[in-house]
């Protein structure tokens, strides 16, 4: 920042984000400290009914702190937590008493705890988060799992107990109050944890994956992997979780595996408020000691409250009682003041020498058929690195169709497509990034909730790993991806969410994000859509400098004729499915047969 | 030869229950997950009627109106908010599954209670000696299939249900109240979900959690049959063939995952299940 005083001046929000970040820092240090001290005086003043009571709710509410960070930021809807604290349930139980217990008995257990739930996750995952999976088909695999592991834990006989599980085994020989302090600070820890990481490079990658996944694979994250590690990463806090819960009972039984108990874990985290911390691990810790202590005299008709209590905030308050309590005390304001804002910085690798003679683009006769309808049929050419090709044609050519052939292996029925010489082949999205092609879509196409600079880092998260736990304080930029930012304005609003921004800076965001992929063929849908005169001019001359000066093979779709005149170098037109003509701007625009398919569009 | 009765059976009465979960999931693209507590309802419908000392085939249509009017209130005052999440909307009918459980609980308490069957007895038949009602159960279900492709072919409402099923927006646009379509499938569904309830009652008991196990295969179904009845009734025959077969070659509680585990896996391969597209 230290470079333009001016801007300075201009952006006394972004400036103050350090120092912001340092206080909430310490925030977080200062209500560790508190929750701590909380938990150490706890046993000392509590009756003993409460403390046994607290023990397990701290486990449960470290379980939907699980269940919060998978739905709430990822956007994955689980119903399949409970399996997972039930693995580490069933290690010690099943361990205990076929084995014994002894110190080694025990990190025995605990391995199992650990790995069992590893593997399992890797295995839902597997199932669940395939590339193209719907967000349904990934709660129904969540909520099969419950179902297989208790089914399972039923037919095992006496070796798992059956339906009244295992009981009388030996266990650590731990005082109360002591295991009350082990619970407590595993949940303070997790929460810390889960703060901070929700808080780091890597966390904004989450959200941006529940704002729009298809985006996310779009910019070369390999969405299914980020998931599955999610998963496997909180299915182990769940176990461990449930691997002292059974050392504490002395006895374990099927229900804490199940069905039943995953859907409580989602009405704690709903009703404390999803996509906060604190809120989920409140909401379970009131939910789970109130049962305890009404589940005595009223029983049914608590869970009745509960249940319609759930009902009405997901209608009327979906974001949780938690959020929507600290609203009504902040006064009906929504959102706090912008966010923190890393510098930009341009990236010290030049763009990388062109490698190689190949072409950076070769369609080779692609079609694409949707049923029926042959909609590309056999398409060929070619593009040189440079090359500003502009595919135009009236709606429902194939136009947007050919582009998604280009950046998705999966999507062409036959031909092929080779980027800088290397054939796509059956590649998902994120791996044609890998090659090279960079997509940007026909509507702006980004990530409402976060900033500006989040969104731009997570564009540049292919390239540079994200951190777990922190935020980076400098955000390396490609030059033309920051001469995008700097020409449109949007290097001075990087604590800007983006929902905020106008139609043609989210374009221009758009824009500036797929070149942060660095990409050798970039793949533009009607860039200037809705664009007022003058940025329009801007973005092209920004174009022909991508294609000139870096050497950038373009492609764009584009109705514009006047604009493709402008800052073509080639001009392809596709009618029907099939390129009818393939020439320079002269050659092309002027033709009869462009013409007569626009009949009417001015020529 | 009584394992063909079995399967055909099951798949019936898997039909049934599946029916009325398949239409609201088609038209409102909501998976209804208060069905399980419908068919509760349906359950203790019957028990009504037997406690009335009614004749037992009253409960049918007892549960059905029942059903119905549940239906009817519950999708003006709940599901209207809830078109536009629909992972919500599966939260909140989970969470509306919980409230009937509950409430039925307090009214019936929590044991298990019997209600009296329509007819009981076996028959001979194919040379076996079967079940009467489970017979019966493959009639009734039937004669609900073709109600039902009679209704949405051959009604004005079902012309319109259909438009909205595959294009909301213009069957909007094209003057159909959609709204309406919405709310008559709503109450039309939770109505199926209640008669089921009632029809499967005799051949075991009820209890407030009567529904749960039979939510989760219902909507396991619905999910691999996509929109259509057809493929529905494929997917009962298919599946509900599986689990008898596991359940008399394997062991039950195989036998009990079959559905679920089957169809995690046609969807992981195949997402569109058995639909034809």
């Amino acid at each position: 920042m230290s470079k333009a005083p001016e801007r300075a001046a201009a952006l006394p929000a972004v400036l103050g984000a350090g120092a912001a970040r340092r206080v909430d820092t310490r925030g977080l240090l200062l209500g560790s400290g508190v929750a701590l001290a909380l938990v150490a005086i706890g046993p000392l003043v509590l009756p003993d009914f409460m403390v046994n009571n607290l023990i397990r709710a701290f486990l449960y509410a470290a379980v939907a702190l699980t269940v919060d960070v998978l739905w709430g930021y990822t956007g994955v809807l689980t119903f399949g937590q409970s399996a997972f604290f039930g693995i580490g349930v069933y290690a010690v139980g099943l361990i205990f008493t076929h084995l014994g217990f002894g110190l080694e008995y025990a990190a025995l257990a605990f391995a199992a705890a650990v790995v069992g739930a590893v593997v399992v996750a890797l295995l839902v995952g597997w199932l669940a988060f395939y590339h193209g999976a719907s967000p349904l088909y990934a709660s129904v695999v969540t909520l099969v799992l419950p179902i297989v592991v208790t089914q399972l834990l039923y037919s095992g006989g006496t070796f798992t107990g059956s339906s009244s599980g295992l009981s009388g085994f030996d266990s650590f020989q731990i005082e109360l109050n002591t295991w009350f302090w082990i619970a407590g600070a595993y949940l303070v820890v997790v929460t810390a944890g889960t703060w901070l990481f929700v808080r780091s490079d890597a966390g904004r990658v989450l959200v941006a994956i529940r704002e729009n996944e298809p985006r996310c694979e779009y910019l070369g994250l390999d969405v299914s992997r980020v998931k599955t590690l999610l998963l496997a990463g909180s299915a182990v806090v769940a176990s461990i979780a449930g691997y002292m819960f059974a050392s504490v009972q002395m006895v374990v039984a099927p229900e804490y595996a199940g069905f039943v108990f995953g859907t409580e874990l989602v009405i704690w985290v709903a009703l404390g408020g999803r996509g906060t911390l604190i809120g989920p691990v409140i909401g379970t810790l009131l939910i789970d000691v109130s049962t305890a202590y009404l589940s005595g005299n009223l029983p049914f008709l608590w869970k009745l409250v509960i249940g319609v209590t759930f009902v009405l905030v997901i209608l009327a308050a979906p974001e949780g009682i938690g959020p929507l309590a600290g609203r009504l005390l902040r006064g009906g304001r929504r959102d706090r003041a912008a966010a923190e804002a890393p510098e930009l910085r341009p990236s010290a690798v030049a763009a990388a020498a062109a490698a190689g003679a190949a072409a950076a683009l070769e369609v080779r006769s692609v079609r694409k058929r949707f049923g029926s309808l042959l909609v590309l049929d056999g398409i060929d050419f070619t593009a040189r690195r440079g090359e500003l090709l502009s595919l135009v044609g009236p709606n429902g050519a194939g136009k947007t169709t050919l582009l998604r052939c280009i950046a998705d292996g999966g999507e062409r029925s036959g031909g092929d497509i080779a980027v800088n010489g290397r054939s796509i082949e059956r590649r998902p999205p994120h791996e044609c990034v890998g090659l090279g092609v960079g997509r940007k879509f026909q509507n702006a196409n980004i990530f409402d909730a976060l900033t500006v600079a989040e969104t731009i880092r997570i564009a540049h998260a292919r390239v540079d790993r994200p951190s777990l736990w922190s935020r980076a304080a400098v955000l390396d930029l490609p030059q033309a991806a920051l001469r995008v930012m700097q020409a449109t304005g949007l290097d001075q609003q990087l604590g800007a969410r983006v929902r905020h921004l106008s139609h043609g800076q989210k374009q221009a965001l758009e824009l500036a994000m797929v070149l942060s992929l660095e990409p050798r063929v970039l793949l533009l849908d009607e860039p200037t859509a809705g664009l007022t005169k003058a940025e329009r001019t801007l973005i092209g001359q920004i174009l022909v400098d991508l294609a000139r000066g870096h050497d950038l093979c373009i492609v764009l779709v584009e109705h514009d004729l006047d604009f493709v005149r402008e800052i073509s170098s080639r001009v392809i037109v596709l009618h029907q499915g099939r390129i009818v003509l393939d020439g320079t701007v002269a050659e092309v625009v002027d033709s009869e047969t462009v013409r007569t398919i626009y009949s009417g569009v001015r020529a | 030869m009584a394992q063909l009765l079995d399967i055909v059976t099951t798949a019936a009465i898997l039909y049934a229950v599946a029916a009325g979960l398949l239409i609201v999931f088609g038209v409102m693209k909501i998976i209804n997950f208060a069905h399980g507590g419908f068919l509760t309802v349906g359950g203790y419908s019957a028990l009504i009627v037997t406690r009335l000392g009614w004749n037992p085939w009253w409960s049918l249509a007892f549960a059905l109106v029942v059903g119905m009017i549940c239906g009817a209130i519950v999708e003006r005052l709940v599901m209207r908010p809830l078109y536009a999440r629909p992972l919500d909307a599966i939260l909140a009918t989970w969470g509306l599954g919980i409230v009937v459980g509950q409430v039925i609980t307090l009214e019936f308490g929590r044991e298990v209670q019997f209600v009296q069957s329509p007819v009981s007895g076996a028959m001979a038949i194919l040379g076996e000696s079967y079940s009467q009602y489970r017979l019966i159960l493959v009639v009734l279900a039937v004669a609900l299939a073709a109600a039902l492709g009679l209704v949405l072919n051959g009604t004005t409402l079902g012309l319109r249900t259909r438009a909205v099923i595959m294009n909301e927006n213009l069957a909007r646009g094209l003057g159909i109240n959609s709204g309406l379509v919405r709310f008559a499938t709503f109450s039309i569904g939770s109505g199926l979900a209640a008669l089921a309830g009632a029809l499967i009652t005799p051949l075991s008991s009820v209890d407030p959690n009567m529904g749960v196990p039979w939510l989760v295969n219902a909507f396991m179904l619905v999910l691999v049959s996509g929109m259509s009845l057809l493929s529905l009734a494929l997917s009962c025959l298919v599946l509900g063939g599986a689990q008898v077969l596991v359940s008399t070659y394997g062991n039950p509680v195989a036998g009990g995952l079959t559905i679920v585990v089957l169809a995690a896996l046609i969807l992981r391969f195949r997402p569109q299940g058995f639909a034809r597209e």
